[in-house]
């Protein structure tokens, strides 16, 4: 029947820009880190817009940061933040105190980088109070606590 | 969709009908007005006026946030939160009711973030009024209040900024309170509040739609209570870390 086909058509046509989204973004481990990430934000009740894309303010100054024309860049973007926070993590660790830098020096084979930041700790740690600081000795891997933005996360010293 | 004889004089009416519905739609999408309708203006100015009049309220919300995931699949996150305010300098807003605990106080002379699970807090010295912690947290810290705007007592500027069309949507009724709907459009966002009838025009929920990015992720806060009465004490606005609660940093943006 010619309607049938008619509906057959109008629902492909319908369903394109859907199989063009999918299409776009075969790169699923991408996706997954954005998900964690997502994760984290959920830990907070003041949530940072920077990692979630969608803009929580109404100003365009506010969504800039968030207004990239794909989800790739917008993943890109909030890896490079990631980055940046990263090398300004390593940097402190680079100026932090002897007995961090030791620790460095005894890091376990397959060990994270320093400044490297995680979302939980393994299993198996331990907290240790260095200068009034509290570490936490996961195999010999040391981390600290450290708010980015309302999550709490683990940088690696 | 059956085509008996018996049913064409129906099915016949239903096209036009549709068509008719189909042709109004059309209508209404090209009479969509542009430009600020000055009823839509007062009506969010009457709001913010009237907030920023409350020198101390709390507000429970319920906030929605949408990530769109590189697959394109649209991801929803939850959780409700409790904001105290006291003008010019005080606020204390928690999470409360969910899996996850955080508490922020700002007392006037620091802020401080607390996540009493992990026994870890921070905190900052900050800015002696609400407005420019906001902006502070906002911009260094990257915490961002749940409508956080909406307490800011220039908030109509801040809401404002940008916008080129406005308009009322109409009537509508938000956790059982009858409110005015207002939709504005601004370079990145389309954004929708829903105002309170009557003598309190108090905004009720506030949508923004983030429309230049894949899928429009939106982020919506409903307030589901008021209290412009609230019974704030000595230690609503006063942080105390719990005994054997580590301080950490915050890391720099």
């Amino acid at each position: 029947m010619k309607r049938t086909q008619l509906l057959k058509a109008l629902v492909v046509a319908a369903a394109l820009p859907l199989l063009y989204l999918a299409d776009t973004s075969p790169d699923s481990a991408q996706g997954l880190t954005l998900l964690r990430e997502a994760r984290a934000v959920v830990g907070a009740p003041l949530t940072p817009m920077s990692v979630a894309g969608v803009a929580r303010r109404t100003t365009a100054r506010a969504a800039v940061a968030s207004t990239s024309a794909t989800s790739q860049q917008q993943a890109a973007t909030a890896q490079q933040q990631q980055a940046t926070a990263q090398q300004q993590a390593a940097t402190a660790q680079q100026q932090a105190a002897t007995a961090q830098q030791q620790a460095a020096a005894a890091r376990p084979v397959g060990a994270p980088p320093a400044g490297a930041v995680v979302n939980a700790l393994p299993a198996g740690c331990k907290p240790e109070t260095r200068n009034g600081v509290e570490y936490q000795n996961c195999g010999g891997v040391i981390y600290r606590a450290a708010f980015q933005g309302n999550n709490l996360v683990y940088v690696v010293q | 969709m059956q085509f008996t004889s018996g049913k064409r004089l129906t099915t016949t009416l239903t096209r036009w009908c549709g068509a008719a519905v189909l042709a109004s739609l059309a209508l209404a999408a090209q009479a969509q007005p542009t430009g600020i309708d000055p009823e839509a203006h007062r009506l969010l100015k009457a709001s913010t006026d009237f907030l920023a009049s409350q020198q101390r309220f709390s507000v429970d919300t319920r906030n929605t946030l949408e990530i769109v995931l590189k697959s394109g699949q649209k991801i929803e996150f939850n959780h409700t939160a409790r904001s105290s305010v006291q003008r010019p300098n005080k606020l204390r807003a928690e999470r409360t009711g969910d899996l996850v605990q955080q508490l922020f106080v700002y007392d006037g002379k620091t802020l401080a973030l607390y996540n009493p699970k992990d026994k870890a807090y921070a905190q900052v010295a900050a800015p002696d009024t609400l407005e420019a912690m906001l902006e502070l947290a906002r911009t260094k810290l990257d915490i961002v209040a749940p409508a956080g705007d909406l307490l800011n007592k220039n908030a109509y500027d801040i809401l404002m900024d940008g916008v080129t069309d406005g308009f009322v949507v109409g009537k509508a009724v938000i956790e059982g309170v009858r409110c005015d709907q207002l939709a504005f459009r601004a370079p990145h966002v389309d954004w929708q509040i829903w105002v309170q009838e009557g003598a309190q025009p108090l905004p009720r929920r506030l949508v923004i739609t983030t429309r230049d990015l894949p899928g429009a992720p939106q982020f919506a806060v409903t307030m589901t209570k008021w209290n412009l009465k609230p019974g704030f004490d000595a230690k609503t606005f006063e942080f105390t870390p719990a005994a054997g609660a580590t301080k950490v940093d915050f890391l720099p943006r």
